[in-house]
C-alpha cells in the first residue's frame, strides 16, 4: 500500500508543518454543541464535549482514547475527521490543517481517514448489498473499474476473512461478526492511512470480539495502519494499545505508553477506572480492593470548574476545585494532568 | 488450558435470503395480511374485469323487475330502477379503486416531494412547509371539500354548458369529468399532508444513521447519499402508509358520494349507493347492505394488508 | 442438599421462525437453593434471557413454553394462571432489566412507579407504600432517599435509575431477585457501584439471586455457582471457583482464555474462538458447538452429549471428549 499522498501537492491548502514523526497532530481541538432547553428551545446550552484537546498521533501506533460515556472519547475521534466540525483548534494531516477545508477540499483527505462504528448492524445501509457497500467507495474515488470492481470486492472480503459469496449478500443476512468484517473492509477500500475504532468491538458478542481484535492487528501489520481506538473496556484496550490516552467530560486526564498506565497509572481517575475491570477469577477478585468511585460523571452542560473530576476524586483539595491543571509531563511520554501528582504527600494507592 | 487459534479459514455465508423475499415470507405468514392481499387482489380483477365479469350493463333498467331480493338471476337483487346490483357493485369497484390509486398518487406526489424538501434542507423552508401543512390538517377535510365542489362546481358547469350551446362538440356534455377532476383534486388536496409529515419525519431520522454518517466519512456527496441512501431507506413506511392510504381514500370518496359532493350518478359508486339504499334500507335492506359491506371488506382488507407490510418491512422487529 | 428454592427441569422454549418452531431452549434443568446466587452465563442468543421470561410467563409473541416444568414453593411456574403468575412476578420474584432508560414509565414519577407493586401484592395504603418506597430507596444507596420520589425517571443519571429498578425489584422482598444484564447499559464505575450494592443487599437480605450476563468476569465475585449455556443448552455447569480453575466444555475454555484481562501476559493476539454461534433456527444435530470446537470427533456433529459429572463433584460438563460420561453405569 503506498503512503504517498496527492493531496500534499495542493498549494491552495493550508500549510502547517508537521511535528517530528506525528502522523496527524491535534491541536487545542474543542467541540461544543448548541443545544437549545426548555418546551420552547428559549434557553440555549453548550454541551462542552471536547475542549482544548492537544495531542500528537505516531505513524503506525495504536493509540487508545478511553474514558467512560460523556467523556468525549468519540467526538474526539468524529472532530479529527471532520464528521463534527471542530469548534476550535487544528487537526494536522499532510502538512494541512483539515479543520480549515470545506467540505469539497476535504473529500480528497476523507479516504484516507476511516471510520469503523460501534454498532455494525446500523452502519451498513439496508438497502444495499455487501459488495455493493465495498464497492460504492472504491468507484466513487476512482480506485477500481466497473471491469475489475468484483476482483477487487472480493480481495478486500478476503482481507477480512470472508468468502467472496458474501458480495451478493444483505447485511440483515449476516452475524454481527460478518457485519463488523464488512464495514472492515469497506472502511479498507480506498487504501486508508488512519482508522477510528470507535468501540468497534463493543457491540460483538464475546466469542466473536477476540476474533476482530486480532484481525485489526493483522491488518495493522499487513498494510501498516495507525489506529485510534477508541474503548471503554481497559482489558481490550492493554491487548492492543502502543499508547493509552484517559479522558474525562472532555479533557484528557493521562496519556502515556501503555505499560505505564497500567502499571503506573497517575491520576486518580485512571486508577478508579482500573479498579473497576471486573477481574474473571473469582478467588482474585474477592481478595483485591476495589476503590468504587462514588456518584456519577457530571453533566457536560456545565461541567465543574477547575478539575472536572473534582466532585469525585477521592484527593481533591481547595485548589483542584479552582485551578484547572496543567498537562505535564512527569516521566518520558508520560503526561498527566492532576495537580497532586507528585506532591510530597504519598498518594495512597488505591488500585 | 489452551485454545488454537483460528481465524484463518475464509468464513464461508449461509443459506441466501434476499431483504424482498425475506419480507415476503413474513408477509405471508401473517395471515390477516394475506387475507387483506387476496381481498386486494380480487378487488383490483373485478375492478379490471367488470366489464367482461359483471352479468348485467350497470345501467339496463327492467321496470317489470325492481327492488328484488338476491336470486339466482340478480345475486345482489335490483334496485329501483331494476339495476342489477352486482354489476352496479362490480362498476362501483372501478370508481373505488380509479379513485383511490389517483387521488393517493397525487397526494403522494405532493407529500414526498414537499416532506423531502422539508426534511432535507431544513431551517426556514421546513418551518414555511410545515406551517402549510399543519394548516391544511387543521381544516375540517369534509368541510374543505363541500366548499370547493359547490362554489367551483356550478361556475364549471355552466362554462361548459356553454362550450357545448357554442361548439356541439359532445365532450362538453361529459360532465362526469368535473366531478372526477373537482373530487380527485379537493381529496388529494386533504390528503397530502400525512405523507409530507411522515417523508420528512423519515428523512430526518436517516440522516443521522450511522450508515449515512459512514457515507459521508467515506467522502461521498450528498446527493449520491440522498439519492442511495437515504431516499431507498424512507420508503418502508411510505409503502406501508400508501397501503393504507387508499382504504381511506376508498371511504373518503364514499362518504362525498353519501353527502352528494362525490362522483355522480349513473356512474355508480359505492358511496352514492349508499347513499341511495339508506333511504329504503327499512323495506329493501339488501339495497344498503351490499355496497356497505363490500366497501367495508376493501377498507378492512388495506388496513390489514397495511399492517402486514409494516411488520413485514421493519426487519428489526423480530430481531432479538 | 436441602429443598432449593427453584428447580427448574427440561425446559424448553419453541419460537416460530419461517422455518418452523426453533428451539431457543432446549431442555434445562437447573436449580437454585435459599440465599444463593446463580450465575447464568452465555452470549446473545443463546436463550439466557428467554430461559427467566419463560419462568415469569413473560415470553414475547411467538415463543411458546414446549415443556419442562419449574417448581418454586409447591407450584409449578409453568402452568400457573395469569392471575397467579402475576402474584408470583414482583411478590415472589423480583426482576432487574437491562435498560434502566426504558423499563420506566416516562410520565410517572418513581414514586409513583415504586409504590404500585407494594399496593399490588402487599396490600399496602397509598401513605404506607410511600414511606415504604423511601426506606427502599435509601436502602439501594440514593442520595436524598425519600427526597428523590418526586423525580421522573429522566431527571435521575443511567446509575441512579438501575439503583431505583433494584429498590422496586426488591419492594416486596422477593426470596428471589432475577438481574437480566442489569450493568451492560452502564459505564464501568457504575457497573462497580451497582455490583457492589447487589452484593451488599444480598449479605442484608439473604434473597437468591439470579444473574443473568454475557460477562464471564463481571460475576466471578458476586455468585457462587454459574451455568454455562450456549445455543440453548447448558454446557457446563460448576461452583464459580472451579469453573475458572478448571473449565471442562471447549467453549468455557475458549471464552476464558480470549476474554483480555488486567494481569498476566500482555499478549498482543488473543485465543479467539473462529466461527459465530447458531442460528437458532439452524443448529446442528449434535453438540450445537461442535461446527467450531477444536477437539470436535464424530460422534460430536450426530449426538448431543448428556450433562455429566467431572471429577465426581457438582461440577457437570456436557462434552463428549473433556466429559466422558460412565456408559456402563447408565
Amino acid at each position: 500500500m503506498t503512503l504517498a499522498l496527492d493531496t500534499r501537492t495542493t498549494s491552495r491548502d493550508p500549510a502547517v508543518t508537521p511535528r517530528g514523526d506525528a502522523l496527524i497532530s491535534i491541536i487545542g481541538l474543542s467541540k461544543h454543541f448548541h443545544v437549545k432547553l426548555g418546551a420552547f428551545g428559549q434557553t440555549a446550552a453548550e454541551v462542552h464535549a471536547l475542549d482544548d484537546f492537544t495531542l500528537d498521533i505516531r505513524r503506525g501506533e495504536t493509540l487508545s482514547l478511553v474514558g467512560e460515556s460523556g467523556c468525549g472519547k468519540s467526538t474526539a475521534g468524529f472532530t479529527m475527521l471532520q464528521i463534527h466540525k471542530p469548534s476550535a483548534g487544528q487537526v494536522i494531516y499532510g502538512g494541512v490543517d483539515l479543520a480549515q477545508l470545506s467540505e469539497d477540499r476535504l473529500r480528497p483527505y476523507r479516504r484516507k481517514l476511516q471510520v469503523v462504528f460501534q454498532d455494525p448492524y446500523s452502519t451498513l445501509n439496508p438497502r444495499m448489498t455487501v459488495g455493493e457497500a465495498i464497492a460504492e467507495p472504491l468507484l466513487f474515488h476512482g480506485q477500481a473499474t466497473r471491469g475489475n470492481i468484483t476482483e477487487k470486492v472480493a480481495t478486500l472480503l478476503g482481507d477480512v476473512g470472508l468468502s467472496p459469496r458474501f458480495a451478493m449478500r444483505y447485511p440483515h443476512e449476516l452475524s454481527g461478526g460478518q457485519r463488523q468484517r464488512v464495514v472492515i473492509a469497506r472502511a479498507l477500500a480506498c487504501g486508508p492511512e488512519f482508522l477510528v475504532c470507535d468501540e468497534a468491538i463493543s457491540a460483538l458478542d464475546v466469542s466473536v470480539q477476540a476474533q476482530i481484535i486480532n484481525l485489526f492487528q493483522d491488518l495493522q501489520e499487513r498494510y501498516g495502519l495507525t489506529y485510534l481506538f477508541i474503548a471503554h473496556d481497559l482489558a481490550v484496550v492493554r491487548h492492543i494499545s502502543d499508547r493509552v490516552a484517559v479522558m474525562y467530560l472532555g479533557r484528557p486526564a493521562e496519556l502515556g505508553p501503555k505499560r505505564a498506565i497500567f502499571s503506573a497509572p497517575l491520576h486518580p481517575y485512571t486508577k478508579a477506572l482500573l479498579s473497576a475491570v471486573p477481574e474473571p477469577d473469582p478467588a482474585r477478585e474477592r481478595s483485591r480492593k476495589r476503590q468504587v468511585l462514588s456518584g456519577d460523571v457530571p453533566s457536560p452542560l456545565d461541567p465543574p470548574p477547575g478539575c472536572r473530576f473534582h466532585t469525585r476524586c477521592p484527593l481533591a483539595v481547595e485548589r483542584c476545585r479552582r485551578e484547572v491543571p496543567a498537562w505535564r509531563e512527569m516521566a518520558p511520554d508520560h503526561f498527566v494532568a492532576c495537580h497532586r501528582v507528585g506532591e510530597a504527600i504519598p498518594v495512597p494507592d488505591a488500585a | 488450558m489452551t485454545m488454537p487459534v483460528t481465524l484463518s479459514a475464509a468464513v464461508e455465508p449461509d443459506e441466501q435470503v434476499s431483504l424482498w423475499r425475506d419480507a415476503w415470507h413474513r408477509l405471508r405468514a401473517n395471515r390477516l395480511a394475506v387475507f387483506g392481499l387476496c381481498i386486494v387482489v380480487i378487488l383490483v380483477f373485478v375492478a379490471v374485469a367488470g366489464p367482461w365479469i359483471s352479468p348485467y350493463d350497470f345501467l339496463s333498467q327492467d321496470l317489470e323487475a325492481t327492488n328484488q331480493g338476491p336470486s339466482m338471476a340478480h345475486w345482489f337483487g335490483t334496485d329501483d330502477l331494476g339495476r342489477d346490483v352486482l354489476s352496479r357493485v362490480i362498476y362501483g369497484a372501478r370508481t373505488a379503486l380509479l379513485v383511490a390509486v389517483v387521488v393517493t398518487g397525487i397526494a403522494l406526489a405532493i407529500g414526498v416531494t414537499l416532506g423531502a424538501i422539508a426534511g432535507y434542507v431544513g431551517g426556514r423552508v421546513d418551518a414555511v412547509i410545515m406551517w402549510v401543512t399543519d394548516m391544511v390538517m387543521s381544516v375540517p377535510s369534509l368541510l374543505l371539500v363541500v366548499v370547493i365542489n359547490t362554489s367551483l362546481k356550478p361556475p364549471l358547469s355552466a362554462f361548459m354548458d356553454a362550450r357545448y350551446l357554442a361548439t356541439h362538440n359532445p365532450i362538453w356534455r361529459q360532465t362526469i369529468w368535473i366531478d372526477f377532476v373537482l373530487v380527485f383534486g379537493s381529496m388529494a388536496l386533504i390528503l397530502w399532508p400525512p405523507y409530507a409529515r411522515l417523508v420528512r419525519a423519515q428523512v430526518l431520522s436517516i440522516r443521522n444513521r450511522n450508515y449515512v454518517t459512514a457515507a459521508r466519512a467515506l467522502g461521498l456527496t450528498p446527493g449520491l447519499i440522498l439519492r442511495r441512501y437515504v431516499v431507498p431507506n424512507a420508503l418502508g413506511p411510505v409503502i406501508v402508509a400508501v397501503s393504507a392510504g387508499l382504504g381511506t381514500a376508498m371511504v373518503l370518496e364514499s362518504a362525498f358520494s353519501f353527502l352528494g359532493v362525490g362522483v355522480r350518478p349513473p356512474t355508480p359508486s359505492w358511496g352514492n349507493m349508499i347513499s341511495d339504499g339508506l333511504r329504503v334500507w327499512r323495506t329493501y335492506p339488501h339495497l344498503l347492505a351490499a355496497p356497505a359491506a363490500v366497501l367495508g371488506l376493501a377498507t378492512v382488507a388495506f388496513s390489514f394488508l397495511g399492517d402486514g407490510l409494516n411488520d413485514a418491512l421493519n426487519p428489526r422487529q423480530w430481531r432479538k | 442438599m436441602t429443598d432449593p428454592l427453584l428447580s427448574v427441569r427440561d425446559l424448553a422454549v419453541e419460537v416460530s421462525t419461517r422455518r418452523g418452531p426453533a428451539r431457543v431452549v432446549d431442555g434445562v434443568s437447573f436449580h437454585i437453593g435459599r440465599g444463593e446466587a446463580l450465575g447464568v452465563v452465555g452470549e446473545s442468543g443463546c436463550g439466557k434471557s428467554i430461559t427467566t421470561l419463560a419462568l415469569l410467563g413473560l415470553l414475547p409473541p411467538g415463543a411458546r413454553v414446549a415443556g419442562g416444568s419449574a417448581r418454586m414453593e409447591g407450584k409449578d411456574l409453568l402452568t400457573l394462571s395469569r392471575r397467579a403468575l402475576r402474584e408470583v412476578r414482583g411478590g415472589r420474584i423480583g426482576m432487574i432489566f437491562q435498560d434502566p432508560m426504558t423499563s420506566f414509565n416516562p410520565v410517572l414519577k418513581i414514586g409513583d412507579q415504586l409504590i404500585e407493586p407494594l399496593i399490588y401484592h402487599r396490600g399496602m395504603l397509598r401513605r404506607e407504600a410511600w414511606a415504604r418506597a423511601g426506606e427502599l430507596l435509601r436502602l439501594v444507596g440514593i442520595p436524598g432517599g425519600a427526597s428523590r420520589l418526586d423525580n421522573y425517571p429522566h431527571e435521575l443519571s443511567g446509575g441512579m435509575r438501575q439503583r431505583v429498578m433494584i429498590a422496586m425489584g426488591l419492594a416486596c422482598e422477593p426470596p428471589l431477585l432475577i438481574a437480566d444484564e442489569p450493568t451492560t447499559a452502564l459505564d464501568v464505575t457504575i457497573q462497580a457501584q451497582i455490583v457492589d450494592l447487589v452484593k451488599d443487599l444480598r449479605a442484608r437480605l439473604g434473597m437468591s439471586i439470579i444473574w443473568i450476563t454475557h460477562d464471564l468476569a463481571l460475576v466471578s465475585g458476586l455468585v457462587d455457582r454459574v451455568i454455562v449455556l450456549y445455543a440453548g443448552k447448558i454446557v457446563e455447569e460448576a461452583p464459580v471457583d472451579d469453573l475458572y480453575a478448571r473449565p471442562t466444555h471447549p467453549y468455557t475454555q475458549g471464552l476464558l482464555a480470549s476474554l483480555p484481562t488486567l494481569e498476566g501476559e500482555e499478549t498482543r493476539r488473543l485465543p479467539a474462538i473462529g466461527g459465530t454461534p447458531p442460528d437458532p433456527g439452524r443448529r446442528p444435530a449434535g453438540c450445537p458447538f461442535a461446527p467450531r470446537c477444536p477437539l470436535r470427533v464424530a460422534r460430536c456433529e450426530s449426538e448431543m452429549p448428556p450433562l455429566v459429572a467431572v471429577a465426581g463433584g457438582p461440577h457437570r460438563a456436557a462434552c463428549w471428549v473433556n466429559a466422558k460420561p460412565q456408559e456402563l453405569a447408565a
